[in-house]
C-alpha cells in the first residue's frame, strides 16, 4: 500500500469548466445549459440513469461536441483537443476492454501510447496502486466484472493525470474492492488531483465526494458541499431493498424499531422504509444479529433517488 | 504511425476466427492450382487458366473479401465494442490512428492476398509465365491497399460496413463495372487488372486489362486520397454516444 503523501504532487491546478453547456440528439435535450467549474479534490455527479451524466462526462472528455456553450479542460476546449489527454484519465462505463490482453499488456499498453517516461515502471506501478497484480497475466476476457474496473482505473491513471474522470467506476466491485478503490480515489485527491465520479447510488456519493452536481434530466438540479445537500435529501423517509435468509422475520422484527417508517414483502421483495437514511444500516445490523438472520443484499432503492432528485427539483 | 496500435491492431485482425476462413479461402486458391498441375495441366492450357484462376478467383473473389474484413474490423470492430476510447483518449492526433489503422490492415491483407496468389500463378503456370504471375502479384499489392482504404473508411461513415462493403464488392465491382464502361473507370478490380497487364507480357485472350494504365494509376490515387482524407475526417469528428440507448 502506497503511503499518502503530505503536500501536492500536481504542479499546476487543473480545472475543468463547463459555460451554459448543451447536448442535444435531434429533439432530445441530453444536457441542457449547464455550468460549473472544477478544482482539485473529488466531485460526485450524482443523477439517476439517463439523466445525462454520461453524456456530460463524454463532453469533459472530449468525446461529444457540445450543441453550444463551452467545456474547457485547463482553460482548453475539451472538443477536437488530443494534446489535453495527457493531463487526464478516463475510465468509460462499458465494461469493454481488449479481451485478448493481459491486464498487464492493456495498462503498458495505455502508459506506451500516453508516452510516459519509463512505461513499464508506470504499468507496475498502476497495476500495484489497484491490486490487480494477482491477475495481471491473465486474459482481460477472463476477468470479473470487478477485475476489469480496476484494470481501466490502472489504464486511466498510469500517466498520473492530474484529472481523473471515471463513469460509474464502482460498478461490479464488491464491497472490499469499493472501499479500497475509494481510498485510491481519496488518496489522488489528497496529492492534488481534480477527480470527477458519476453514480446513480447516493451512497457512493455520499460517501466519497466532497461537492456533489446533482444531475436531473440534463439539468443541474443542485450543486455544492454534499453535507448541505445530504441535509435536503436526509430530510425525508428512504427506501432500500433488502435480501436475507428469513426475510419475513427480519421485516417483522424491523416494524419494531422506532425509526423505521415501513415494512413490505411483494413477492418475496423485502422493502423496508427508513426516515433515518445515515443510521439505517447500523439499525438493521443490529436487528439481523439480534434475530439471527444472515443479510445478503442491502440497497438504496433507485426510487428513493427518483423521489430525492425530484424533491430537490422542486426545491 | 504508432506502434502501439499497431500491434493492438495486428492482434485484433489475427485473433479472430473468421481469419481462419479467409486462410482457408486462400489456400483453396493454391490447392485448386496444385491439383490443376497434377492433373496434367500445362503449356498454353496452364497459361490460360493461371489468367483465368488469378482473375477470378484471386483479383475477383479473394482480394475483395480479405479486405472487407481486415479493413473494416480494423478500427470498426473497436467502435462497436467501445474500446475504441481507449484509443481516442491518448494525446495520438487522429489521422496516425488512420494510418496505423490502415498500414496494417492492408498489410494483413496483402500477406493473405499476394502470397498465395504469387503461389497459385507460379504452381498452375510453371514458373513465372511472361510476367503474369507477378503482375496479378503486383495487381493484388494495389488493389489490397485500395480496397483496405475504402473499407476503413466505410467502417468510420455505417456501423453496417460489412454489409455495405459486400453489396459493393458484389454489385458495383461484380455487376455494374461488368456492365457499364463508364463504372470500370471507379472499379478497383479493374485498376488492379490495368496493373497487371502492365507487368505481364501475355496474349490478350490469357489477360487483358480495360483500363489505360495511366487511367487505372490516376484513379487508384484519387480512390486512396479521396478514402484515407474522409477517414481521418470521420475519425476526427466521431462522437461517443454518451447515454445508453
Amino acid at each position: 500500500m502506497t503511503a499518502t503523501r503530505a503536500g501536492p504532487i500536481v504542479d499546476a491546478p487543473a480545472s475543468v469548466e463547463l459555460e451554459h453547456a448543451s447536448r442535444w440528439y435531434g429533439n432530445v435535450v441530453a444536457v441542457n445549459d449547464i455550468s460549473f467549474t472544477l478544482r482539485a479534490g473529488i466531485t460526485g455527479l450524482l443523477g439517476p440513469n439517463g439523466a445525462g451524466k454520461s453524456t456530460l462526462l463524454h463532453m469533459i472528455g472530449g468525446f461529444l461536441a457540445p450543441s453550444s456553450g463551452n467545456v474547457l479542460v485547463n482553460g482548453e476546449p475539451a472538443w477536437g483537443n488530443v494534446e489535453m489527454y495527457r493531463g487526464l484519465g478516463l475510465v468509460p462505463e462499458r465494461e469493454s476492454a481488449y479481451d485478448f490482453m493481459s491486464g498487464r499488456e492493456f495498462v503498458l499498453a495505455n502508459a506506451r501510447m500516453q508516452k510516459v517516461s519509463d512505461p513499464l515502471a508506470a504499468a507496475t506501478k498502476a497495476i500495484s496502486l489497484v491490486e490487480l497484480e494477482s491477475a495481471q497475466d491473465r486474459p482481460i476476457g477472463t476477468y470479473s466484472k470487478g477485475m476489469r474496473q480496476r484494470a481501466k482505473v490502472a489504464a486511466a491513471l498510469v500517466h498520473e493525470p492530474p484529472i481523473l474522470i471515471l463513469d460509474e467506476p464502482f460498478n461490479g466491485m464488491d464491497p472490499r474492492q469499493r472501499l479500497h478503490m475509494m481510498g485510491l480515489l481519496r488518496q489522488m485527491a489528497a496529492e492534488g488531483r481534480t477527480i470527477l465520479f458519476s453514480s446513480h447510488i447516493l451512497e457512493e456519493v455520499e460517501r466519497l465526494a466532497e461537492t456533489v452536481l446533482v444531475i436531473v434530466a440534463g439539468r443541474l438540479a443542485a450543486s455544492g458541499d454534499f453535507r448541505q445537500i445530504r441535509r435536503l435529501m436526509t430530510d425525508r423517509p428512504h427506501t432500500f431493498t433488502v435480501r436475507s435468509s428469513n426475510d419475513r422475520s427480519l421485516a417483522a422484527a424491523l416494524v419494531a424499531e422506532p425509526k423505521i417508517a415501513g415494512v413490505s414483502l411483494d413477492d418475496g421483495l423485502l422493502t423496508v422504509r427508513t426516515s433515518d437514511f445515515g443510521s439505517f444500516s447500523r439499525t438493521i445490523a443490529g436487528v439481523a444479529r439480534a434475530t439471527r438472520i444472515s443479510l445478503f443484499e442491502l440497497l438504496p432503492t433507485d426510487e428513493s433517488l427518483e423521489s430525492v432528485f425530484s424533491y430537490l427539483v422542486r426545491g | 504511425m504508432n506502434m502501439v496500435i499497431a500491434q493492438i491492431t495486428l492482434r485484433q485482425l489475427l485473433n479472430r476466427r473468421r481469419t481462419l476462413l479467409l486462410l482457408l479461402l486462400a489456400g483453396l486458391l493454391v490447392l485448386i492450382a496444385i491439383i490443376f498441375r497434377a492433373t496434367g495441366g500445362d503449356g498454353a492450357r496452364a497459361l490460360t487458366f493461371t489468367g483465368r484462376l488469378l482473375s477470378t478467383f484471386g483479383l475477383a473473389t479473394l482480394m475483395p473479401l480479405v479486405a472487407l474484413l481486415f479493413g473494416t474490423g480494423a478500427i470498426g470492430s473497436e467502435i462497436d465494442d467501445g474500446t475504441v476510447v481507449y484509443l481516442l483518449a491518448k494525446p495520438i492526433p487522429r489521422r496516425t490512428i488512420i494510418f496505423t489503422k490502415l498500414a496494417i490492415a492492408a498489410l494483413c491483407s496483402i500477406l493473405l492476398t499476394a502470397i498465395p496468389i504469387f503461389l497459385a500463378g507460379m504452381i498452375a503456370a510453371g514458373g513465372p509465365a511472361d510476367g503474369l504471375v507477378v503482375g496479378f502479384t503486383l495487381g493484388s499489392v494495389i488493389g489490397s491497399l485500395l480496397y483496405c482504404a475504402i473499407f476503413v473508411a466505410l467502417s468510420l461513415v455505417t456501423g453496417r460496413a460489412l454489409i455495405f462493403g459486400l453489396l459493393y464488392v458484389l454489385i458495383w465491382e461484380g455487376l455494374l463495372a461488368a456492365l457499364f464502361a463508364g463504372t470500370r473507370t471507379f472499379s478497383v478490380r479493374q485498376q488492379s487488372l490495368a496493373f497487371a497487364d502492365a507487368v505481364a507480357n501475355v496474349p490478350a485472350h490469357v489477360l487483358e486489362a480495360q483500363l489505360p494504365l495511366a487511367t487505372a494509376a490516376v484513379m487508384a490515387a484519387l480512390i486512396f486520397v479521396v478514402a484515407v482524407a474522409l477517414a481521418v475526417r470521420r475519425l476526427g469528428r466521431f462522437e461517443v454516444s454518451g447515454e445508453r440507448a
